[in-house]
Order: structure tokens, then sequence, then C-alpha cells
């Protein structure tokens, strides 16, 4: 099984966290052994690691690789692969596919759970369609197409993304210049970012998780202080600005956790709509809650938003994830905000629950919203982005118009190579 | 102590924030006993209320604004307040000549002591006074703060999700400090009753641990209002109990904490099973998604 969270000791070396758990052969751990033996791996399956190097100073992709050989270091002839291109980048992802072929050909069986279309046909021989617990369809990858898998993951035809009829309005909503922050462990996380979007326009930010994307919509938010640049909304500038001021100027924000910064999961569903906005009316008169126009409220959103069940008294953690997708997405969008802060709104949804996020979000771009959309899934920034912005270390390496982006260019970004070759 | 519960806090302090309000309370009910009934027992009660929320907003504050853990600090408070309170007493400002043979302040004004409302003759034993009443209101006031005000609703999203109340612009640092003020409150409000209502006076050594008492009683009544009302019932049957008991059969006394312990294991258990239920049962899901 690898894992989509890695299982590995980081301050260990790549041999030794291959032998973890197996350190056969005497109390003393023979170093050159085990690194000659995992380059005889190395060799056999055409992975390339460096036996010697430490765990946590070599990049994701290898890690994986690192997780692949203790898998191989065991004599395993099953592979599960659980997610695993979710961290990697594209460049990445096309050398993990040329290992899992290999693997393939040397005769291991290979199962790889994932919902992304394209790798699905990329790599695989078969395919089962898993829909809520059961089996929704055997497909054969040669005989098949998108079309058909996507039809029975959701069970129904998708409905093709309505094209982006009306062009961006003039009107800038939000401006953000020489923005610079710093992360959680006080490293440099944003380094001079620039840029603007308008009425009406959706600007992706594309990158490599832990690029500075967290700590971009948390400026915006309000939840971190920037250390120089401004951010403005119109012509003020809220950058000092707690989330509560920030929200009263029609900022709107679906965090990239749902969970924790999304919901509180304990609420009942009417509760959770009301999250920041329980101090005034009509939810509350002379410092007192009106129960009934919240419950109220809570039915109503529920229905429009389309939350299953639509009862307002369900409690919050009870629901899957894209209904509770839908719960923030009610709160955030129902009162018309000016500048909706998205940061990977459908991570861990399914077809469907992704479908209706994306259709909502172009729904407020319609209406005039401005919108920021943080997200890895380079399909969903190509799919609803006017402009897209890749952000790598700390910096916007490029803006790219939405018809330029090809997948290539911005996965060469993304990995830090820049444009000017 | 339910409050800051409520909050994700863990108050460890309520017998030192209700000393303090008993202190307060006898401080100022001795200070002031001249005045009539109707303008010295509103004072007194603010007095009471006021200093254990003060007290308490000292652990909140040191919370929000270093991070300290609030068991830490309250459980230091308990230990400042007892040996100033002994401090007070022994040979300090509050020290006066009395019969009961141990350290204690004078008694305070007859305005504002509480009636007792089924006297001693009518049925024995008791000490029931008028002081249920305003535990009573406290129990309302609790229930009405919680479920029914913005603020209410504010320290809840706190305790429940912290990170979500902040981007929803509910700053957790600030309620922390006002959920331990209210805790703090309702702590001195009970050492505010304790004085005016049973000892009339303040003396070393008063309160029995109620303090800690309450910290079993929110357990217990899983901090929602009716449950802890019930939960109370419990813990006074038992400390009564426990004394007639004695009394009356010749069953140790101490048997009542040994029951009491068993309950509260009983409730730590269930509760380190669920926890442990949580972590074990969506997390894999969350790892496939």
């Amino acid at each position: 099984m690898i894992h989509q969270h890695f299982m590995l000791v980081p301050p260990l070396s790549v041999a030794e966290n291959v032998v973890l758990g197996d350190e056969r052969g005497g109390p003393a751990l023979d170093r050159r052994r085990i690194e000659d033996r995992v380059r005889e791996l190395e060799k056999r399956f055409g992975i390339e690691v460096d036996p010697s190097a430490r765990i946590e100073d070599i990049p994701l992709g290898l890690q994986q690789r690192v997780e692949i050989l203790k898998v191989l270091y065991r004599g395993s002839e099953l592979l599960i692969f659980d997610e695993p291109t979710a961290v990697l980048t594209p460049l990445e992802v096309d050398e993990l596919f040329e290992i899992v072929r290999t693997l393939r050909d040397e005769g291991k069986t290979l199962i790889l759970i994932t919902h992304k279309l394209r790798e699905v046909m990329a790599v695989t021989d078969r395919i089962t369609v898993l829909r809520g617990g059961q089996n929704a369809g055997e497909l054969v990858t040669r005989n098949t197409n998108p079309g058909e898998i996507a039809r029975a993951m959701v069970g129904r035809d998708l409905k093709e993304l309505k094209a982006r009829a009306t062009p961006p309005r003039t009107e800038v909503v939000l401006a953000v210049r020489g923005l610079e922050a710093r992360s959680d462990r006080g490293s440099p996380a944003l380094r001079g970012v620039d840029f603007e979007v308008r009425a009406g326009e959706i600007l992706g930010v594309a990158g490599v998780g832990g690029n500075g994307q967290s700590e971009l919509a948390q400026c915006i938010l309000g939840l971190r202080r920037p250390s120089a640049g401004a951010i403005r909304i119109g012509d003020v500038d809220i950058s000092k600005d707690d989330p509560k001021r920030t929200r009263a100027r029609g900022v709107a924000y679906v965090p990239e956790d749902r969970h924790l910064e999304g919901l509180v999961l304990a609420f009942t569903v009417a509760d959770d709509f009301i999250l920041g906005k329980q101090d005034h009316a009509p939810f509350a008169r002379h410092g007192v809650l009106d129960p009934v126009t919240i419950l109220r409220n809570g039915g109503r959103l529920a229905a429009e938003y389309d939350v299953r069940p639509p009862n307002p008294r369900a409690i919050v953690a009870n629901l899957s994830g894209g209904n509770q997708q839908k719960v923030v997405l009610g709160r955030e969008l129902s009162e018309r905000p000016k500048l909706i802060v998205v940061s990977q709104p459908t991570r861990g949804l399914d077809i469907a629950a992704t479908e209706y996020v994306h259709e909502r979000l172009l729904e407020q771009r319609g209406q005039g919203a401005a919108i920021l959309l943080v997200s890895s899934e380079l399909d969903e920034i190509r799919a609803l982005s006017d402009r897209i912005a890749v952000l790598f270390e700390g910096r916007i390496v490029a803006t790219l118009d939405a018809a330029s982006a090809t997948e290539e260019r911005l996965g060469l970004l993304m990995a830090g190579h820049s444009e000017a070759a | 102590m339910a409050v800051a519960f409520r909050t994700g806090l863990f108050n460890i302090g309520a017998e030192s924030q209700l000393l303090v309000g008993a202190v307060a309370a006898g401080a100022v009910g001795a200070r002031f006993g001249f005045l009539p009934g109707p303008i010295l027992f509103p004072i007194v009660l603010v007095a009471g209320i006021g200093a254990g929320a003060a007290w308490a907003a000292i652990a909140g504050y040191l919370k929000a604004a270093r991070g300290v853990n609030e068991v830490i600090t309250t459980i230091m408070q308990n230990y400042i307040v007892v040996f100033v309170i002994h401090w007070l007493l022994q040979n300090g400002p509050m020290t006066a000549p009395n019969a009961l043979g141990t350290p204690a302040s004078a008694p305070i004004g007859d305005g504002a002591v509480l009636p007792i409302i089924i006297p001693n003759e009518l049925v024995p034993l008791t000490r029931l006074h008028a002081g249920i009443f305003l535990a009573i209101l406290a129990v309302v006031v609790f229930w009405f703060v919680l479920w029914r005000t913005p603020l209410g609703y504010e320290l809840r999203a706190v305790g429940l999700g912290a990170r979500a109340a902040a981007q929803a612009g509910i700053d957790p640092r600030v309620h922390t400090v006002i959920a331990m003020a209210i805790a703090g409150g309702f702590a001195g409000l009970a050492g505010m009753i304790q004085v005016t209502g049973v000892f009339h006076r303040v003396f070393d050594g008063f309160s029995a641990g109620y303090g800690f008492d309450a910290i079993a009683v929110a357990l217990l009544g899983k901090n929602s209002p009716i449950g802890v009302v019930l939960a109370a019932l419990l813990f006074g049957a038992f400390a009564r109990g426990g004394s007639i008991m004695q009394a009356n059969a010749g069953v140790s006394a101490q048997l009542v904490s040994v029951i009491e312990a068993i309950v509260l294991f009983v409730i730590a258990a269930e509760l380190i099973v669920r926890i442990l239920a949580r972590r074990r049962g969506p997390k894999p899901l969350e790892a496939i998604a």
C-alpha cells in the first residue's frame, strides 16, 4: 500500500526507511549492505533515488519513490496506490507513471485509487468505478473514454460548463501590491506579490501546495498580518484589518480545510449558516438571538444550495463532504460578496459535488463578483479562470491568459522553470 | 465552570474564583454593614461576581495574550488565593475576634444576609436559604446567555471550532477572556452565596472544595444547564447524605468520596473512549478523500 500521506521517518536515510521494520541481520545495522540492496532494487525497477539521502532533504516526488521501494523490498506482488498524484507536480506525475508501467511490465499487480480521469486513462488497463460503496461499472480502458467513466461515476451525463459568456468588467475589486508575509514557522512565505482581480473575473492561482497559497488567502482575509505591502478593496487598504472588518467590506472566504476552518462541525446546519452573521439583524436583535429566523434561514439556504438532507437541524458533522461544502457556499455566497477568496474548493469532493461548486462559482462571476481561486488542480484552474497566476516559492512567476495556459506551460512554471527559455 | 468548558477551556480554578468572590462579598458586606438590605445586598452581589470574574479573567488573558495553559494558571491561582486568605484572616486586615476558634472575618451586615426559607425548627438539619433562588437564576442566565445571545453563540463556536470562528470574524482570544470571566463570575457568585447564606462571614478553609466539586458537576452534567442542575443535586445529596449516614447508620462518610470518584471515573472513561473512537473513526475516510 502506498499511502496518500507518506509514512516515512524524516531524519532517517532513504535506505533506512526502506528497510524500516524489517532490519534483519544481527543487532548492528549494516548500512553499506542495505544501501546496496536498495540500489539493486532501484536498478531492477528503474527507480532513481540516492539511498543515502535523508528523507527530509528530498522533494515529495522522491519520497513517494521511497514508499514504492519500501513495498518492493518486502517482495510484494500487489501494490495499491492511494491518490498517488495529490502532492506531485505534473512532471513528477509523468515520472511516477513511467515507474508504474515498468512495475506492470515486471509482472506486478497494481491498483490505482484516484478520482482523476486523466490518470485512469493514462496508465490503467481495466477500470472499476465505485459509487456510494457499490460497484458501478467495469470498463476496459482501451475501449472506453473519459465521458463514459464520468457517467458511471455520477450516474448521469455531466453538464458542460457554460462558456465564460461575459468578459470581465474594468472595475478593479482587489489590488495586491508588494505583499510579503511570513509562514507560521517564520520563514518568508510571500516575497513581493502583485496582482489585481476585476469584477466579474476569476483569477486562478496555480502552484504546488506550500508555495505561499495558504498565506496569500490568509493575508487577504486578515487572518495573517502581512510584513509588507498593501491589499486594497476598491480604494481602501485592508492589509491591517481583522477578518470581521474585512468581511464587512464584502469579502467572502471558502477555506481550504472545511472541517477545521470552514465549519463548526458540531453545529447544526442552521447555526453554521449564520457563522459570522450572528451579531446583527435579522439573526440577532437587541443582543438576543432569534431562533425562529435562524431556523427559517437555515431551511431556505439548505433548499437553495441543495444540502441533503435539507434539514436545518441536522448536525453538520454527519453530512457528506459535498454537502458540507454546500453549507459553506450557502453561507459565503448568499449575501452577494464583492470578492470571493476560494481555496481548494473541491478537494476530496466527488464529481457531482465538484460540478456543483464550479457552477456556483461561475454564477457568482456572472453576477459581477471578483473571484480569487487558489487550487492545486490544474484542470479546475483551467476550466474556471479568466487569467492564471502561477505562484512559486512566494512569488508570482507568470500570469497567463486562460487561452494560452496549456498544461505543459503551467506545469513547467509550477516546477520553477521560468518563462524566459 | 461549564461556561469555560463550552469554550474549550479547562477552568480548574473555580475553587479560587469562589474564594475570591466569597472574600470580596465578606469584606464588602462587613465594611458597609450599616447600609440597609436593598442597597447592601446588590453591592455584595456585584462584589462577589465581579471579584470572581476579574480573578478568572487574569488566567483568560494570560492564555489569550501569552498562550499560557489555563490549567496551570488556574491551579496556581488556587494556591495564591488559599494562602492570601490565610494571611488576610490570620493577622491581616480582615482579622476579627470571634468565637469559632478558627481565624475569621467580621460578620457581614444583616442587610446582606440571605433569609432562611425553611427554618431549622420545621425540617431539621437543613440550611436551605434564599441562595437557592440565586442559584436557579444563575442557571437560567447561563442557559440564556449560551443559547440565546450572539455572545453565547460566539463562545460555543470558539469552543467547538476555534479556527472556523476566527475566519468568520470571531476573535478566539477575546472570547477566551470573556468565557473565563463569565465562569469566574459564576464561581464568585457561589462563594458570595456561601458567605451571605450560610456562614455570614469568611473563615479560613471554609470552602470544602466546592470549586473542585464544580469541575465534577460540570463533567457529569456534560456542560448543559439542566444536566448541571441534576449533577449538582446528586453531589449535594452525596455530601449531605454522607454525614447523615455516618451519624445514623455508622457508614463512613468517606464512602461518599469513593462513590463520587467511581462516578467520575466512569465519565472520564466514556470521554476517553469517545475521543479514541473519533480519532480512529472518520480519519481513514478523510485520507481517501
